[in-house]
């Protein structure tokens, strides 16, 4: 049974349509990512999912069916646009969004501690959340939405506003998280940490869904016909190899079709060349990204 | 239920931990019972109105007033007027003399052609038309007036009030004493009281529903809470705070004024029974209900404070009429057709009501009916602007539009 299930979703904002015909699923205790450039309809995707927006067609399944009042204390969401109030001491902030979720103030306050230690916050506990940083606030933001152990993660955006430090550290939290056996939907535009972090991924461009999968077979999908080789010595002219490319410190082999990299691998080891790395070229996941976003790749 | 009391919790606790809500509630009759207190120092004695007016003016002058009669008129004051309240002088220079010597506080110089043209002139060193007069003026009407009746006390009194009225109302809340003026400007008064106190709590909610949503925590609580509990937690925690408020600035000033040495006491010529005070509890809550609703959802369409501020007259509007015509309809035909018309139509209920309510001679079932109707009115706006908050995000940084708020209003959105 998945966590979420969209089925061929439709939503419209006056004549612009946000969302068109988006169908996608994600797998209890599934890190996946949610990708696509500004005003693709990622955060109406979000909004559907959490019964926030109506869609006007299709269907949404979340945690085993549609979403109810109940669902809602086991779903934490960090939208883009951060959201704290910002007249109050950041412990009472805490108190109350966590209350909201069904927690105790003592409950609020035994997990708080934790997270505010982690996150480096204690000391800005009874501040007032304007008084913090924006990146302390981000951190804040970040605890408020892990404060009650959700079983569904929808974080959006969740590194924007922090320095490497904390970026790490947010990091290493949603692994954690996704050890425990929490179900996380990364939205994100830094394809590095998508890449990181996803075994899955979706990628929505002008409302509509263009890639979709596992991380890997998309990465091969776009592979181009070459092979990345890693050595010291001079690479002769091969069959077979159509065009030789230094790429920092390597060597790209562009393949004439028809082609296998085992052919190549052959050649390479008979002539004695000492190989330290030998693979198949696969695109990086920015650069899938932009060849999709500008109009290369396929719906899916 | 549960959720509905952490927001009205978190709005209590929010508004009353403000350093600003503690000065308005506390400093508002500090401030007021401080100058009465010093007033009250100043002259126990004196009414509430004579000690307002000493503010201005400074101490009552108790000097005498001088006049020139130059038509003839008054041969003699009567005996009721107290001696030495007005000193007679020949003619206008000697009146003058006696003022500039300080002998009298100022003076009347009634003229040759009074009887022709009925003019007197009052003069006083200073100017001030917020001084108290104290009594001498009307004192002096009236040695005037006895002898314009040639000297005939009783015969004067009688032109001065020639109907005794034994009036008995067969209404179950008693009509006003309608010679009174005091009595006539109570549904004045109560218009203005309402309008206050409902557009002051409501607009408590415009203000919180806008930062809000300026502060995009809007977004995070609607994953936890439904609309309508958010709204319900709101209205509920400001209503609160709205009426202790009221509550306590009544309360406060009744009991510093008592301890300044005032009293507090309405005029008997107003006659607000119990019954009064319970309708105004039920028409200030539906009230109240109604206008922070539409409040709520005018803050929530409007990206920020200052667009939503600018609508809010359109929203008041149908409270504003009732103050309006309040000086004349109000007044003077409370239980006519368009009082009544007002005081049944939901959204001037709660202002026109009360009017009518204050001036007497509602039957029974008119109370009633706008209560009714503007309970269901309640309740259909609290769905309408709850829905509007799921519409809020969608319209997020969009210019407000009175088109797209009314649309939204009869839930085509």
């Amino acid at each position: 049974m998945p966590a979420v299930d969209l089925s061929h979703i439709a939503k419209s904002f006056g004549p612009v349509k946000a969302v068109d015909d988006v169908s996608f699923s994600i797998e209890k205790g599934e890190l996946f990512g949610l990708l696509g450039p500004n005003g693709a309809g990622k955060t109406t995707c979000l909004r559907v999912m959490l019964d926030i927006f109506k869609p006007e067609s299709g269907s949404v399944a979340i945690l085993g069916g549609p979403m109810n009042e109940s669902k809602k204390d086991r779903i934490g969401y960090m939208p883009e646009e951060r959201g704290l109030y910002q007249d109050i001491p950041l412990e009472r902030c805490l108190t109350y969004l966590g209350s909201l979720k069904g927690l105790s103030p003592a409950e609020v306050k035994q997990r708080a501690a934790g997270y505010l230690e982690r996150f480096d916050l204690t000391a800005h506990k009874t501040k007032k959340v304007k008084e913090l940083s924006k990146g302390m606030q981000q951190k804040a933001q970040v605890i408020a939405t892990l404060l009650y152990q959700p079983e569904l993660l929808i974080v959006d955006e969740p590194f924007a506003g922090l320095d490497p430090v904390n970026t790490q550290m947010v990091m290493d939290l949603l692994r954690e998280q996704h050890a425990q056996g929490v179900t996380i939907i990364l939205c994100s535009h830094q394809m590095h940490q998508v890449e990181e972090l996803c075994d899955r991924i979706v990628l929505i461009d002008h409302g509509k869904v263009m890639l979709y999968g596992a991380l890997d077979d998309i990465r091969r999908q776009f592979s181009a016909h070459a092979v990345t080789v890693r050595t010291g010595d001079k690479i002769p002219a091969l069959k077979g190899v159509e065009r030789i490319e230094p790429v920092n410190g390597t060597v790209k082999l562009h393949l004439s079709p028809g082609t296998q990299p085992q052919e190549v691998l052959r050649s390479l080891v008979a002539q004695n060349i000492n190989l330290e790395q030998f693979e198949i070229s696969m695109p990086t996941l920015d650069e899938i990204f932009i060849r999709v976003v500008q109009g290369e790749g396929a719906a899916a | 239920m549960k959720k509905i009391l952490l927001v009205l919790k978190n709005e209590l606790t929010t508004i009353i931990s403000r350093p600003s809500f503690w000065l308005a509630l506390v400093g508002l009759p500090l401030v007021g019972a401080l100058i009465f207190t010093g007033i009250g120092a100043i002259n126990k004695s004196a009414s509430a109105t004579q000690t307002v007016s000493q503010v201005f003016s400074g101490p009552q002058d108790t000097r005498p007033e001088g006049y020139a009669d130059l038509s003839g008129i008054i041969r003699q004051i009567p005996e009721s007027v107290p001696p030495a309240t007005f000193v007679a002088y020949p003619n206008e220079t000697s009146t003058r003399q006696a003022l500039a010597a300080g002998e009298i506080s100022a003076f009347y110089i009634v003229p040759a052609d009074y009887i022709q043209k009925g003019e007197i002139t009052y003069i006083r060193p200073d100017f001030n038309p917020l001084a108290s007069r104290g009594d001498q003026s009307n004192l002096f009407t009236w040695v005037v007036q006895v002898n314009l009746a040639g000297g005939d006390i009783l015969f004067t009194n009688l032109v001065n009030g020639p109907l005794k009225v034994d009036e008995t109302s067969l209404a179950v809340i008693a009509s006003p004493d309608e010679n009174n003026p005091l009595a006539l400007w109570t549904p004045y008064i109560i218009t203005i009281i309402f309008y206050m106190l409902i557009v002051g709590s409501a607009s408590l909610l415009l203000s919180n529903i806008s930062k809000e949503k300026e502060n995009r925590v809007i977004e995070i609580l609607l994953t936890s809470v439904t609309p309508r509990q958010l709204l319900t937690g709101k209205i509920l925690g400001l209503g609160i705070v709205g009426l202790g408020q009221t509550v306590f600035w009544f309360g406060t000033s009744y009991i510093l004024l008592n301890l300044s040495g005032r009293t507090f006491q309405l005029p008997s010529a107003i006659h607000l029974p119990i019954s009064f005070l319970a309708w105004g509890l039920v028409f200030f809550i539906l009230g109240y209900a109604v206008y922070a609703s539409l409040m709520a959802g005018l803050g929530a369409l409007a990206p920020n404070l200052r667009e939503a501020s600018q609508a809010t007259f359109v929203i008041t509007i149908p409270l504003i009429i009732p103050l309006f015509l309040s000086s004349s309809i109000f007044m003077q035909a409370p239980n006519g057709t368009i009082a009544t018309v007002l005081s049944l139509f939901p959204l001037s209920a709660p202002v026109a009501m009360m009017a009518r309510l204050s001036a007497g001679g509602v039957a029974w079932w008119q109370p009633l009916l706008a209560a009714a109707l503007l309970a269901a009115t309640a309740v259909l706006i609290v769905r309408a602007v709850a829905g509007m908050f799921r519409a809020q995000a969608l319209l997020s940084g969009q210019a407000f539009k009175l088109k797209t708020y009314l649309r939204a209003l009869a839930g085509k959105m």
